[in-house]
This record gives C-alpha cells, sequence and structure tokens, in this order.
C-alpha cells in the first residue's frame, strides 16, 4: 500500500470523497485495512464475517431485559 | 445448506469451471474493490450468446439450482431455452445463492458492463469485475437505501484509484 493512499484515508482532505465519507460514518481505518488485502483475502474476510454471523445468529438465545441491578457474570 | 465458508467462493469456481462469459457485479465486486459492504450472494451480468447460455445451464443443474422463493413444485426448466426467454433469475443452489443479472440498472448488457470491468484473479481463474466507476453508476441507478449508503465509502475508494492511477502515469 502506498505511503500517499495511506494518508489519504489516515487525514481525508477537506472538500475530498474520502471526508465525505468520514462525515457519513464510515470508519476509513477499516476500509484501509482490507485495501492492505488481495481481491481473494477481501473475499474470504467476507464469507469468515457471513460464517461468525451465522454461528452468532445459532447460538444467541434471548434471556430477555436486562436488570440493571443484577450482575452480568454470576 | 451451503458451508457458508465458501459460499462466494464456490459460485465462482463454478462459473470459472464452467467457463462462463460474465462480469462479477454487485456487492461482491464492491468487497473486491475493498469496500467493506456486507452481502452473501453473488451477482453477475452474464453474456447471452447460445455457448454461454448452455455453458450456464449446464453449470446451474450440476449444483441443483432452483429459483428462490419461488412456490414448491413450479415447473422450472434448466436449459438454455428459459434462459433464453428471462433475463434476471436469482437462484439457490447447493454452493450459494447465484443471482444472474442479463442487464445492470444505469450501465447496461453484459456487453457494456464488460466494457468498464477491470480483470482479477480469483482461486485459481480470471473473472472480470465491475469497474469501480461503473459501479457507482449502477447503485445510483439501484437507488434503493442499501445501495445509497455504499456509495460515500465506494467514492472515497475510487478517488483513492485516481489519485494512485494519476501519479503512476
Amino acid at each position: 500500500m502506498r505511503a500517499d493512499t495511506e494518508d489519504y484515508f489516515l487525514h481525508p482532505r477537506p472538500g475530498s470523497a474520502a471526508a465525505r465519507a468520514a462525515d457519513f460514518g464510515t470508519d476509513l481505518t477499516l476500509t484501509l485495512a482490507n485495501l492492505r488485502l488481495s481481491p481473494e483475502q477481501r473475499i474470504r474476510k467476507l464469507e469468515s464475517f457471513i460464517e461468525g454471523i451465522a454461528r452468532l445468529k445459532t447460538s444467541l438465545r434471548l434471556i430477555g431485559p436486562t436488570n440493571a441491578s443484577a450482575k452480568q457474570h454470576n | 445448506m451451503p458451508a457458508l465458508s465458501n459460499i462466494i467462493e464456490a459460485p465462482l469456481r463454478l462459473l470459472g469451471e464452467y467457463k462462463v462469459d460474465c462480469v462479477i457485479v454487485g456487492g461482491v465486486a464492491a468487497a473486491i474493490h475493498g469496500s467493506l459492504i456486507l452481502t452473501n450472494d453473488l451477482d453477475v451480468c452474464y453474456a447471452r450468446h447460445a455457448t454461454n447460455l448452455d455453458r450456464l445451464a449446464e453449470a446451474l443443474r450440476s449444483v441443483r439450482a432452483r429459483l428462490r422463493n419461488a412456490p414448491e413444485g413450479l415447473p422450472f426448466v434448466l436449459d438454455a431455452e428459459t434462459l433464453k426467454r428471462g433475463l434476471n433469475f436469482t437462484f439457490t443452489t447447493d454452493v450459494g445463492d447465484l443471482d444472474l443479472l442479463g442487464e445492470v440498472l444505469g450501465v447496461g448488457h453484459y456487453e457494456d458492463v464488460l466494457a468498464g470491468s477491470v480483470t482479477v484473479d480469483l482461486f485459481g481463474f480470471r473473472f472480470p469485475v465491475i469497474d469501480i466507476g461503473s459501479l457507482i453508476v449502477a447503485k445510483r441507478a439501484a437507488g434503493r437505501p442499501k445501495d445509497l449508503i455504499a456509495l460515500p465509502e465506494l467514492e472515497a475508494i475510487q478517488e483513492a484509484q485516481a489519485l494512485e492511477n494519476r501519479t503512476e502515469s
């Protein structure tokens, strides 16, 4: 990754598309981390994330509203 | 249910193995360009010449492709003739979901999309991927909230790519 590309995302110039994305709420440090990967690695990362979300969905169990006075770990 | 660990890789390998002429578009194309956009199906814009429709139908049959969300028992013959009669198809297959687009909104048919594409090596195959400028045009034309929300990041990636190209030339 070239230094000026890193700089583009880490220190967006006012008026740039990166600055608009940052204002929109995009975390450009994550985008930059993704850009450091090869296209194939980006797809594998996406698949891994999809798999993780699916695992989370199958493992979670809704207990109910959290009682603020109760301890989280008993 | 297909293995989620290669829900995008496996359909891509399928298209590569059957030598289907197509361009990767949609969320996977955005991810290839570096976007953090989330998607769990593969969208491709496919060539509609007879040989390609034959290859495509054969590839789809090999993974027991069926229309997504179609009523159970709906008669559907998966062959080149059926693909020729339709344009856009959404399939569930044994290896993952695959959407076939005969046309990309705002960009055009396969030949138009191919003209604005870049080539990438993926999983041992060479694929054209819609270039970021055309992808932005397509997302803007689609105009759904999920497309529009992707635009600021894609435009930043586009500007970074332009910056790199400018300083290289």
